[in-house]
């Protein structure tokens, strides 16, 4: 089973990716904030990352960019209820893979998944 | 400046006190049992100045520390300015400084996003305390501070200052 | 069109003033004792006037007025408080209608003169009004039609509030002027053109906030699977210490964040506390049929809060072609007076006035409904209007598809 990491500061949020997700991925870690978000993820080089936007102490967009310029080839999918153009042009430049916009249903978070990191 | 000309409603009760409200960036005076209240307080601070002489007493519910960042015409709107306005109004009905005391409560830094630690609240606070100082009025009770909002009722013809909070107990200063 | 802030500023006053003319009126006639509490400018859909007076019923008098201004003015109260007024004045008046009717039009006559008056003076003129005219209605059918216009679907209303000091009634005055003759009368008393607000894009930005209220209530409908409704947009023009009393003293629980950009500023939704536990409840996967807020009541709602504030303001953003940041949401439970006190207090640093921009939702099915209040920071407000591109105001959704192919 993929390795996933989950960042968002929203416990409520982080329950419900745990329950859509931990049915075929295992679940790494899951951490509130940019700063843990890069830590996990160098410690177990997860699979995947689901990455919130606006989170404390540092941006899922600013924890994307690091976890990016030092792992070309990690998998991030924004997962944030910002929709705004500038924002995922910001998510893009940032080397983000996929982005779902809260609230989102089962099937678009498997979908877009599916679309970053094939089984 | 309000015009009370002692004509009463027919069902106005002897023996319920008159009730005056007192609006953000406003003050009451009253010489007689009133009760003065003022709510919603969050980083506001309500000052109570109770003349233990005359039994005068005023409530004034202010809202920024001092005049300088804003123009602004109106004095009961910042700490130093309302507290020294609320003074004037009890010294103009017989009241003296020198025998006043202050109750305040207020000052919340409840929803503070500034980045320096320096809430509105704590502000108003220093600005507060700084102008009773300068008119030696000492501050015979406080419930300040905290991260929640109070609402307050003045008993004039005692001086007691009750506190009221959406989550907790009221508390009488 | 542009108008400063000041002549904004200069009008509310006006407005206000006016309304403790005619308080001071009704205490010398009647001995009632009542205060202003509050006087606005609101910029809203015309269908929307009056929104807050359903269900109650009203008797009103209603003059119409031409000169300066145009339009229709109308002070309405409650069907009680009608028969205590016209009681203090002619006594025995409550038991005959007909009598009742004469004493209230009378005193209306008197109160909305003075109203009217102080507008003329301030603005040098003459503004003729009609006889007043009785009307006992139901709700917001108590007003008059407001002003037809082809190209402005929203109006500018002027509203008193009047508190009757122990009572729990209010009085309402309600000013409806034609929309050319206002803006041309508050751009006639700028003084400056340097803090100057397009009034004509307040419309357009109005309506993509109104788009904005309906993606943030699609999002709770989403969370919820409650079909939720949004009612009611508008943007209001107030002293920055009436701010907080836009919101009542009702417990409420929600989310403030903090919110950067073109417009900067903060941004409240609101749930009055069954409200909180009913939405919060529908989004948990398991039941807690709890009466009482929970953590795990508090973080489904923190985590609502901040969809429906992204689903707010990510409009404004696409249309602006701008990033609108904002903080984590900060949950509270408080006084909502007090709720509101803190940021009105942080804007009012740099300004005397604010603009408060107000949504609600609701939902038939359970008992729930939410407010949105944002508070911008007048300078980015202003900055955001004149970057706003009016034709770009439908594209207030990004498209993820098309960046990320």
């Amino acid at each position: 089973m993929p390795d996933v990491l989950i960042a968002d500061d929203s416990e409520f949020m982080r329950n419900l990716l745990r329950e859509i997700l931990e049915e075929d991925h295992t679940i790494v870690g899951e951490v509130e904030n940019g700063v843990e978000a890069v830590e996990v993820y160098n410690e177990h080089t997860p699979d995947l990352v689901m990455m919130d936007i606006v989170m404390p102490i540092r941006d899922g967009i600013e924890a994307t960019s690091e976890i990016k310029s030092s792992n070309p080839s990690a998998n991030v999918i924004m997962c944030t209820s910002v929709g705004q153009e500038e924002k995922m042009k910001e998510a893009v430049k940032a080397g983000a893979d996929g982005y779902i916009t809260k609230p989102f249903q089962k099937p678009s978070v498997m979908e877009a998944i599916e679309d970053v990191v094939p089984s | 400046m309000k015009v009370y000309d002692g004509s009463q409603t027919e069902d106005a009760q002897e023996t319920e006190p008159e009730r005056l409200k007192v609006g953000i960036a406003e003050y009451e005076v009253t010489t007689g049992a009133a009760v003065l209240t003022t709510s919603g307080l969050g980083s506001c601070i309500g000052i109570a100045l109770y003349d233990t002489s005359t039994g005068a007493a005023g409530l004034v519910h202010i809202m920024l520390p001092t005049a300088d960042d804003v123009e602004g015409g109106n004095r009961a709107k910042f700490a130093d300015t309302g507290v020294t306005e609320l003074v004037e109004a009890l010294e103009a009905v017989g009241a003296s400084p020198s025998t006043m005391q202050a109750k305040i409560a207020g000052g919340s830094d409840m929803l503070d996003f500034s980045e320096d630690g320096s809430s509105i609240g704590s502000r108003n606070l220093t600005k507060v305390r700084e102008t009773l100082d300068e008119f030696d009025i000492p501050i015979a009770g406080e419930d300040v501070g905290g991260d929640h909002g109070r609402s307050l009722q003045l008993e004039a013809d005692s001086g007691d200052l009750v506190v009221k909070s959406a989550n907790t107990d009221s508390v009488v200063l | 069109m542009n108008v400063d802030i000041q002549s904004l500023g200069t009008f509310n006053e006006l407005a206000h003033e006016g309304a403790k003319q005619a308080t001071q009126s009704l205490a010398q006639m009647t001995g009632i004792d009542a205060i202003v509490d509050i006087t606005k400018i609101t910029l809203l859909d015309r269908d929307d006037i009056g929104e807050d007076l359903k269900g109650r019923d009203f008797v009103g008098v209603q003059f119409e007025y031409e000169g300066i201004l145009d339009g229709d003015t109308v002070l309405v109260f409650d069907a009680e408080s009608a028969d205590t007024i016209a009681e203090s004045m002619i006594p025995g008046a409550s038991e005959d209608p007909k009598m009742a009717q004469s004493a209230v039009k009378e005193i209306g006559n008197i109160m909305m003169s003075g109203f009217i008056d102080g507008w003329a003076d301030y603005l040098d003129s003459t503004i003729d009004h009609s006889p007043p005219q009785y009307i006992e209605k139901s709700g917001a059918d108590v007003l008059p039609d407001a002003p037809e216009a082809d190209d402005h679907r929203q109006v500018f209303v002027f509203k008193s509030e009047i508190e009757w000091v122990g009572e729990s009634v209010n009085f309402y005055i309600y000013m409806l002027p034609e929309y050319e003759p206002l803006a041309e009368a508050m751009v006639e008393s700028a003084d400056t053109e340097s803090d100057a607000i397009p009034i004509d894009k307040l419309q357009t930005f109005n309506e993509m906030t109104t788009s904005g209220t309906q993606q943030a209530a699609d999002n709770v409908e989403m969370m919820t699977g409650i079909p939720t409704d949004a009612e009611v947009t508008q943007i209001s023009f107030a002293p920055i210490e009436d701010v907080p009393k836009q919101i009542g003293t009702d417990t409420y629980v929600g989310t403030v964040v903090e919110f950067t950009g073109i417009p900067s500023g903060y941004l409240m939704v609101l749930f009055d506390e069954v409200s909180a536990v009913n939405v919060a409840e529908a989004m948990m996967p398991v039941e807690m049929d709890s009466d009482e807020l929970t953590p795990q009541h508090e973080a489904a709602i923190e985590e609502l809060g901040n969809i429906m504030t992204s689903g707010f303001v990510d409009g404004w953003a696409n249309v602006l072609q701008t990033s609108v940041d904002h903080t984590p949401p900060r949950l509270v439970h408080d006084m909502g007076r007090s709720i509101v006190d803190p940021l009105a207090a942080q804007v009012g640093q740099h300004q005397e006035h604010a603009f408060i921009i107000d949504s609600k939702m609701q939902t038939d099915e359970i008992e729930f409904s939410a407010e949105i209040h944002a508070l911008p920071n007048e300078q980015e407000l202003r900055a955001a209007l004149d970057d706003l591109d009016v034709e770009r105001a439908d594209k207030t959704e990004a498209s993820v598809e098309q960046m990320f192919e």
